[in-house]
């Protein structure tokens, strides 16, 4: 009997550890065992029969093609861009709903949220009818008489530029809203109070303070563009690769599992080692020209 | 130092109107206390005077200037906000350098500068503490020191002690007073604690529920002679008690109240509706009744009563005593000695008396 009563104490204390479990193990299942397998699978010889025969750094000798690097290069370039886009897009709007709207304010953020309902092929398929030759731009721009032919949009880096960062830019507007939704807008008032211009007050209280939040809308767009399949493949023709569309190509057309893995494993050791120094310049950058630059 | 003058200044958020013509003069260089209820404008009219609102209709003054349209970040006022509004990404050094440093100031000014405005507040151990490692007495006191580093012609203090203990705010009320003899600035303290705004005030407003201003006076003239019942009873605690007054030749001067007959009155001459049978009120503040078991002479208002209900408060006791049946009156008797010789007990027969003098004759 005590050592029931016992037992359901512990239980009861360790609660939020067994909440937590399912994740952890489906986690582990499905990220962290595919993830080795994918590490383990860049060391390994394989044959043709499929069987595993040596461990080999040789399936690393792929390193040596400057046209991998000019991918990544690409890759990094591009999300680096688009991360950047979308937060000069998206803290006005943020900042606007966050501080500037009252009645309207859930009104907004249903507006904003709303291309996450729609299934996100949809939304890039949508962009052809707007890209195209004889798309809205293009006929716009004719009509207007700005342009005597149609410009070509559909399968340049700037259609991928485009269409990723309309897809990305509600992964940046949120993570700012949030932040800046918090915000003690009695700290706005405190600064001009002490003499400050609004300009100066965004730029040493306000745009400070929603950093986090700016950080990480920068890495949710950052990350995943880094690695977009789809918008690449269908905006840019699948002319340019990207590291989305090459690890793609390595492992469902080439088949050729081992580069593949080397490939995704570099990739995302180099996407790692970038994102940790873009952390600390973002850090840097804030520091120098707003905390305490005046 | 210059005076702010407020002229016919209305404000309304969404129809809801807050503040309508309302006029006052804030003396230069004093302690003025803005007291009112909670949601009677004070804190609207505060911060219009800051440039954080503005003004449907009317203007302000600061001294000649109209700043009525100035920007807020031009206007020589600066605020000590409710919760303090520190910079939490700001060091003390940095929060209080914040008005200096956004206009460019050389370095080792500010620092001087700095340095020599904490001292004041005592707080210059401080300097370089984090604000969440602060206490809220100390935040109180960097936000104090934000405020008046860059010597301002007018400080204003919204409800600055609210979140702090009673012993904390007391010290900090006699800091307050001392910090403004020596800065010689403009304080404008808008609170709902009129003990505050007793103990600090030079002059003070009394604002009513319809956010109009009821009187400005000394404190002690405000707690003595207030001109209204809302000022008497929001003031300290009082006795209001209604009737009419009757004036005549051959006798005293007298209000009628119902079920207790004639109560003498001292009617000023300034009081031009102070007429025969007109309907007044008089307060009565608790301090000024005497309460005994025996009888005695020399004044000049006596009523008996039964002991209601007894509260006490450590260096006073108050006593409800039920004078009729609709009336019970409060009374305050100072805790003088350990063993008083007479003891008043529950349900005892007590003797009430004042003299006329004390009582203030109000219209209804």
């Amino acid at each position: 009997m005590n050592i029931l009563i016992r037992m359901r104490k512990a239980f009861a204390q360790e609660m939020p550890f067994f909440m937590a479990l399912p994740a952890f193990v489906w986690q582990m299942l499905f990220l962290y065992i595919p993830l080795i397998c994918v590490v383990a699978l860049s060391f390994l010889h394989i044959n043709q029969q499929f069987s595993l025969s040596s461990l080999t750094l040789s399936n690393y000798g792929m390193l040596h093609n400057p046209l991998l690097w000019a991918v990544i290069g690409r890759s990094l370039l591009l999300a680096f861009c688009a991360a950047c886009t979308c937060a000069l897009f998206a803290y006005p709007v943020a900042y606007y709903i966050a501080l500037h709207t009252n009645r309207f304010k859930n009104i907004c953020i249903f507006f904003l949220i709303l291309p996450f309902w729609t299934n996100m092929l949809v939304q890039v398929y949508a962009w052809f009818f707007v890209l195209e030759k004889n798309g809205l731009i293009n006929t716009l721009l004719l009509n207007m008489g700005f342009i005597t032919e149609p410009i070509r949009f559909l399968n340049t880096a700037g259609a991928v530029y485009i269409v990723m960062v309309y897809c990305y830019l509600p992964f940046m507007a949120m993570p700012i809203y949030s932040i800046l939704d918090r915000f003690d807008k009695r700290l706005i008032e405190a600064s001009l109070d002490l003499g400050a211009t609004p300009w100066r007050t965004f730029l040493h209280i306000t745009l400070p303070l929603s950093y986090s939040g700016i950080r990480t809308g920068f890495f949710l767009v950052f990350v995943p563009a880094f690695g977009e399949f789809v918008i690449p493949v269908l905006m840019g023709g699948g002319k340019k690769m990207f590291v989305g569309s090459l690890i793609s190509y390595y492992f469902l057309a080439a088949l050729d599992t081992h580069r593949g893995a080397v490939f995704t494993v570099i990739s995302a050791l180099i996407l790692l080692i970038v994102s940790l120094m873009l952390n600390k310049f973002l850090k840097w950058l804030i520091n120098v020209f707003v905390g305490k630059g005046y | 130092m210059r005076n702010i003058k407020i002229e016919h200044l209305s404000k309304s958020f969404r129809g809801d109107i807050i503040l309508e013509d309302l006029s006052l003069t804030i003396p230069g260089g004093k302690f003025f206390a803005l007291l009112g209820p909670s949601g009677s404008g004070k804190t609207t009219l505060l911060r219009l005077i800051a440039g954080l609102e503005t003004a449907d209709s009317g203007n302000i003054f600061l001294g000649n200037d109209d700043i009525t349209k100035t920007p807020i970040n031009e206007r020589r006022i600066n605020t000590v906000f409710q919760n303090y509004a520190l910079f939490p990404h700001m060091n003390v050094f940095d929060n209080v350098a914040y008005a200096l440093s956004i206009r460019h100031v050389p370095k080792d000014i500010i620092e001087q500068k700095v340095v020599k405005v904490l001292k004041v507040v005592h707080l210059d151990r401080f300097i370089y503490k984090a604000i969440d490692q602060l206490s809220g007495g100390q935040q109180q006191r960097v936000a104090l020191a934000r405020a008046i580093i860059n010597e301002p012609d007018v400080l204003l203090l919204d409800e600055p002690l609210a979140a702090l203990d009673l012993k904390l705010r007391e010290r900090m009320l006699v800091e307050l007073i001392e910090l403004q003899d020596q800065l010689k600035t403009t304080f404008v303290y808008v609170t709902h604690d009129q003990f505050e705004a007793l103990t600090v005030a030079d002059y003070m407003a009394i604002m009513n529920k319809d956010g109009c201003i009821e009187q400005v006076g000394t404190p002690k003239e405000i707690y003595e002679f207030p001109t209204s019942i809302f000022v008497a009873s929001f003031v300290g605690t009082t006795n209001i008690i209604t009737g009419s007054l009757s004036i005549s030749v051959d006798q005293a001067d007298a209000i009628e109240v119902a079920d207790l007959g004639k109560l003498a009155v001292a009617v000023p001459a300034d009081k031009s509706w102070a007429v025969d049978g007109a309907k007044v009120a008089i307060s009565l503040r608790p301090e000024k009744i005497e309460i005994t078991k025996q009888e005695q002479v020399g004044f000049s208002n006596m009523l008996r009563g039964t002991v209601h209900a007894i509260v006490y408060h450590g260096r006073s006791t108050q006593y409800n005593v039920r004078v009729s049946d609709t009336l019970v009156l409060q009374v305050f008797e100072q805790n003088e000695e350990h063993f008083p010789q007479e003891v008043i007990d529950y349900d005892d027969q007590v003797y009430l008396y004042w003299q006329k003098e004390n009582v203030v004759l109000l219209n209804q």
